[in-house]
């Protein structure tokens, strides 16, 4: 969390060059595809977590338009490493894979098989827990813009135990996520606040809220994905090649970009008035 | 220890018995009383000549008999004086500034051009005071840095950075001293300012090469800036109100004539760049300039100097920052003899770095303070030979960050980020001597120790290795800790040493021309971490330890150098190759900031670069000014070591951020008439190393780009032409006020040259798109300058 304040304070640098800033075009290298793995077993506070999706597709170049290009041929498989449990996904040949009868289990360990195009991308992960968000509450006199409206999450941090969190605000009607990453490293066992400000907020807008708790090797890497997803300007980070858990067992050389989570999510929503 | 009874062996065999004396004494201006570095003193019609050192002194020795006394410096009259050296005697002289020729000179990038073809120093730009002011305005400012960016083997990052390059090294490469005092950073606003303020500024010395054995800590290069002393002769006002900026200097005699002061000022305007923002920003900086001087007697003179700046940034009520450099020195100088002088320097420098998030009410502070005392001495053994010896030993404090609630419903809690100390010591010998009438030599040796010291804990890693690679998905990683060593304020954390010997000869082909040639090996014990592409006042400081080793460079270089046409115009051209060993490199996703384990972050690679750089100037006339050109290439590898794995990058070498590929600059003024002249610069850059994503995915229902190797692609060209003219009204030989007028045009084709492009979605389409950070547009430029 700390870091992302000091990392906020450079791109207040970067927000004093905004208006020098215009939309060009630009030639960029074309990498072959590769097979983007999105295994994401949420199990939402209060449900049994037995429906869960993976969706597969292949990258796509950087500029096409179709961003998303679904692979609808590909065997999906989780097995919980504790109890031998194996799960089947069915493929719904839209890209997604589906079903309806998975086990969630705190601390288990699970792994992950895809077979696509005769290779076998595995991966591994343990099921986080996540506490409860405490309250949600809309603000307009804080934030950075005293005319924007905010939406502010508070919940508390256990002490004592080395925690990492995903926070998603997902504003309905066609809007982009807002991701945050968060460690207790600076904060550990106090009420912790976050807040997401936009100034195209209006009355009547619904925002879901998402707390995940995830794994430690999880957060190094949507860490790495949300700071390159902002844009920086000149004091940008040097970007790099994202590495998620999906491992190419025939092929190493062809890991697939996404990652298999597992974690628990407290969910809230807010409307503003 | 082998190599320094060498040297006096060589030393030894130029003793020749005859009978000789010695001239010494102090150069200074006739107009101010200032003292004259580098300015030329020789017998006429012999080979024997010196240069006047930092603080004006020379001194030199020769057989019995009459002799002519040249002393000679650019923009000032030659003086000659008969000597009938028959007992040793004292010369101090003053020096009339040329007024003619004056604003003909732009720049020069030896001590003078005799003796630019004779020194074997290479690789060196030097400013004087006399020619500071006559370098083109950029924005409204005469600002050193950017002139020595106009110079082949220097870049910067381009608009919005801060500090500069030389020949593909970092920015934390360059040892930038102040009155001697280590300057950490030397921008203002980042980059738009340089640090130094011209009106307290004396001359400037940078070393791309060749760095003399008294210089240690960096492995790039030095620059080298002196503030003026201070007008010892009559009062004296100077100053400049400008549309950005206003400063303001006042110098004058104390104590009759014995001493003077001088103390400068200069701030920005409130609000910098409110008219550009549409939020609620403000940005400025101010800072200040002192020095005192006083001659006890003929042989003893004390200084006192210091500097203070600062830069402050607010963004509405909800983040400030601030931050600077302060520096102080007291010193000495004594002339045990007519062959040995000393000086000896206490010098502070600090600096600091914080900000507040009142939002989060909390703040962040980080700094580095040293501690350092310095003794030379120059011995002017005999006509052929001369002595350069003395230690330097700094004391460092890092404070990578400390972290404080503002308030008790703050939910952060305290914390400091380990606080590191360290212990820098360097000894040096080194000798200027005449070989032969056309062969000369300087060659030195320092020896450098330095020592992390204890007060801290140190993490301990499984195995050893601070970062380790994980196989299965193929990144590096921070090792695990599995305890910690506590280390007592007595205990050192780890030791080095390194015997850093330079050399630079010289061959005079005729008196036109001359061959040099250079070696210079450098270390350097303290880095700065940055893995953001542009130096940010946020990266911190950090020593040499367990985990980091001290940055090891050998460099080498050959030139051509020649004068024709009466010395009107000159040509280098110069060649070096460069390696590194022990560069910093940061593993994909180095997290640097507010982290307690940044050995965990970063691997040992190396770095090379190589090039040919082209200097034609044109020194005198109406029109003067340079032609540069280099050809370079900055390339870095790391590989996986210890840690395992192929190392960044799959362990290739590949292009580092400095590399410039050609970088192609002309500086020019003209003289139109006595009311008016006019400047200009043009610039033209490769592109800067940069990665651009080669794909995209959708992910979290947000397109993720995936990017390609590290560094494998570029910036569009860098191109720039600043055009400027100063007016000078009618002045009446008699008013002692003096004013003219600057008007300037930066950027005048008004290119968007971009200081960064970055890749992500359009917020409302949500297709991705490029976008294109341009600082600088066309910038008109307006101030008026004064003296009195």
């Amino acid at each position: 969390m700390m870091n992302t304040y000091i990392k906020l304070s450079i791109l207040f640098f970067g927000i004093l060059f905004t208006s020098c800033t215009d939309v060009i075009e630009v030639e960029v290298p074309e990498a072959e595809p590769k097979l983007v793995v999105e295994a994401s077993i949420d199990w939402e506070k209060g449900t049994d977590g037995s429906l869960q999706t993976i969706k597969l597709s292949l990258s796509t170049p950087y500029f096409d338009a179709d961003q998303l290009n679904p692979v609808t041929e590909a065997l999906v498989q989780v097995t919980n490493n504790s109890t031998g449990a194996v799960f089947n996904f069915v493929n719904q040949n839209d890209g997604t894979y589906t079903i309806s009868s998975f086990v969630p289990v705190v601390g288990d360990e699970y792994s992950l098989e895809v077979v696509y195009n005769n290779e076998t991308y595995t991966a591994t992960e343990t099921l986080m827990p996540v506490v409860d968000i405490d309250e949600v509450y809309q603000s307009l006199d804080q934030g950075f813009d005293k005319e924007a409206l905010e939406v502010n999450v508070l919940f508390t941090d256990p002490v004592g135990i080395e925690n990492f969190y995903l926070m998603k605000f997902q504003r309905q009607g066609g809007y982009l996520a807002e991701l945050f990453d968060i460690s207790d490293e600076f904060t550990d066992g106090n009420q912790m606040s976050v807040f997401y400000e936009d100034e195209e907020f209006v009355v009547g807008d619904l925002v879901d809220i998402h707390l995940y708790g995830i794994s430690k090797q999880y957060y190094n890497y949507i860490r790495l994905l949300i700071e390159q997803s902002s844009d920086s300007g000149p004091f940008a980070t040097i970007p790099a090649q994202l590495k998620g858990n999906c491992i190419n067992t025939t092929n190493s050389e062809n890991n697939a970009f996404g990652y298999f989570r597992l974690t628990q999510v407290s969910k809230e929503s807010i409307t503003f008035r | 220890m082998r190599k320094i009874t060498l040297l006096f062996i060589v030393f030894s065999t130029f003793l020749y018995g005859q009978e000789r004396h010695t001239i010494n004494g102090t150069i200074k201006d006739f107009s101010n009383g200032e003292t004259l570095f580098g300015a030329s003193i020789f017998l006429k019609g012999t080979n024997i000549g010196v240069l006047s050192n930092e603080y004006g002194f020379y001194s030199l020795s020769a057989p019995k008999g009459n002799y002519t006394l040249v002393i000679s410096y650019l923009g000032y009259k030659e003086v000659s004086k008969e000597v009938d050296l028959t007992i040793d005697q004292k010369f101090d002289i003053e020096l009339e500034v040329n007024s003619t020729q004056l604003n003909e000179i732009v720049i020069n990038s030896s001590d003078s051009e005799d003796v630019n073809i004779k020194k074997p120093q290479m690789s060196v730009l030097k400013l004087s005071q006399a020619t500071i002011k006559q370098v083109p305005v950029v924005l409204g400012e005469v600002d050193i840095l950017k002139t020595i960016l106009m110079l082949p083997g220097v870049t910067n990052n381009g608009e919005g950075s801060s500090g500069f390059n030389v020949r593909g090294g970092a920015v934390d490469q360059n040892l930038v001293l102040l009155d001697e005092a280590i300057i950490y950073n030397t921008s203002h606003v980042f980059g738009f300012f340089s640090v130094f303020n011209a009106d307290a500024i004396k001359d400037i010395k940078l070393y791309k090469g060749g760095i003399p054995a008294k210089f240690g800590g960096r492995v790039s290069s030095v620059l080298d800036v002196r503030q003026k002393d201070g007008n010892s002769k009559q009062f004296k006002l100077s100053g400049g109100v400008g549309l950005i900026s206003s400063r303001l200097a006042i110098e004058a005699p104390l104590f009759k004539e014995k001493g003077s002061f001088i103390v400068a000022g200069r701030t920005s305007y409130a609000n910098l760049y409110l008219p550009l923002m549409e939020e609620d920003i403000g940005v400025g900086f101010y800072d200040l300039n002192l020095k005192g001087n006083y001659s006890i007697n003929e042989n003893n003179r004390l200084y006192v100097s210091g500097y203070f700046g600062r830069d402050d940034m607010q963004f509405s009520d909800s983040f400030d920052n601030s931050y600077g450099n302060l520096s102080g020195n007291l010193r000495w100088n004594h002339i045990f003899s007519d062959k040995l002088f000393s000086n000896l320097s206490f010098i502070y420098s600090k600096y600091d770095y914080e900000f507040a998030l009142k939002l989060f009410d909390f703040n962040w502070k980080s700094s580095i303070t040293n501690y350092n005392l310095k003794y030379d001495f120059n011995y002017y053994a005999n006509d052929a030979l001369k002595l350069n010896f003395g230690t330097s030993l700094i004391s460092y404090d890092f404070n990578p960050g400390v972290i404080s609630p503002t308030s008790d419903t703050s939910s952060i809690n305290y914390f400091e980020l380990d606080q590191k100390r360290a212990f820098e010591a360097g000894f040096y010998i080194s000798a200027e001597q005449k070989v032969s009438e056309r062969f000369s030599l300087e060659y030195g040796l320092l020896y450098s120790m330095f020592n992390r010291l204890g007060g801290q804990k140190m993490a301990l890693y499984e195995n050893d290795l601070p970062v380790v690679y994980n196989e299965e998905l193929g990144i590096y990683e921070t090792g695990n800790i599995v305890g910690e060593t506590d280390y007592s304020k007595s205990d050192k954390i780890a030791t080095f040493d390194n015997f850093e010997p330079r050399l630079a000869m010289a061959y005079e082909l005729n008196n036109m021309s001359s061959l040099k040639a250079g070696f210079s090996r450098t270390a350097q014990y303290i880095h700065l971490l940055s893995n953001t592409t542009n130096v940010t006042p946020v990266d911190v400081w950090t020593p040499s330890g367990q985990y980091v080793d001290p940055q090891l460079a050998n460099q080498y270089s050959v030139g051509y150098y020649k004068n024709f046409k009466d010395d009107m115009f000159s040509v280098e051209v110069e060649t070096y190759y460069k390696t590194v060993d022990n560069r910093i490199d940061y593993i994909d996703g180095a997290d640097l900031i507010g982290n307690n384990y940044i050995e965990g972050e970063i691997l040992n690679g190396e770095s090379r670069s190589y090039g040919l750089e082209f200097l034609l100037r044109k020194t005198a006339g109406k029109f003067t000014g340079w032609f540069a050109y280099t050809l370079s290439k900055a390339e870095q590898r790391t590989l996986g070591g210890e840690a395992g794995g192929p190392g960044i990058n799959n362990g290739d070498w590949y292009n580092s951020a400095f590399d410039r590929t050609h970088d192609f600059s002309i500086t020019a003024s003209y003289r139109l008439n006595k009311k008016w002249s006019l400047g200009a610069n043009f610039v033209y850059q490769t592109g800067r190393p940069v990665t651009y994503p080669n794909g995209q995915y959708v992910y979290e229902g947000l397109s993720i780009a995936s990017y390609s190797d590290r560094n494998s692609d570029r910036l569009p060209s860098y191109n720039r032409l600043d055009i400027s003219a100063t007016y000078v009204p009618n002045k009446k030989p008699n008013n002692r006020w003096k004013g003219e007028w600057v008007f300037g045009i930066y950027n005048a084709y008004n290119r968007r040259n971009a200081a960064a492009i970055s890749f992500g979605q359009n917020v409302e389409t949500g297709a991705n798109e490029a976008t294109r950070t341009a600082i600088f547009g066309i910038v008109p430029s307006a101030s008026y300058n004064f003296k009195f």
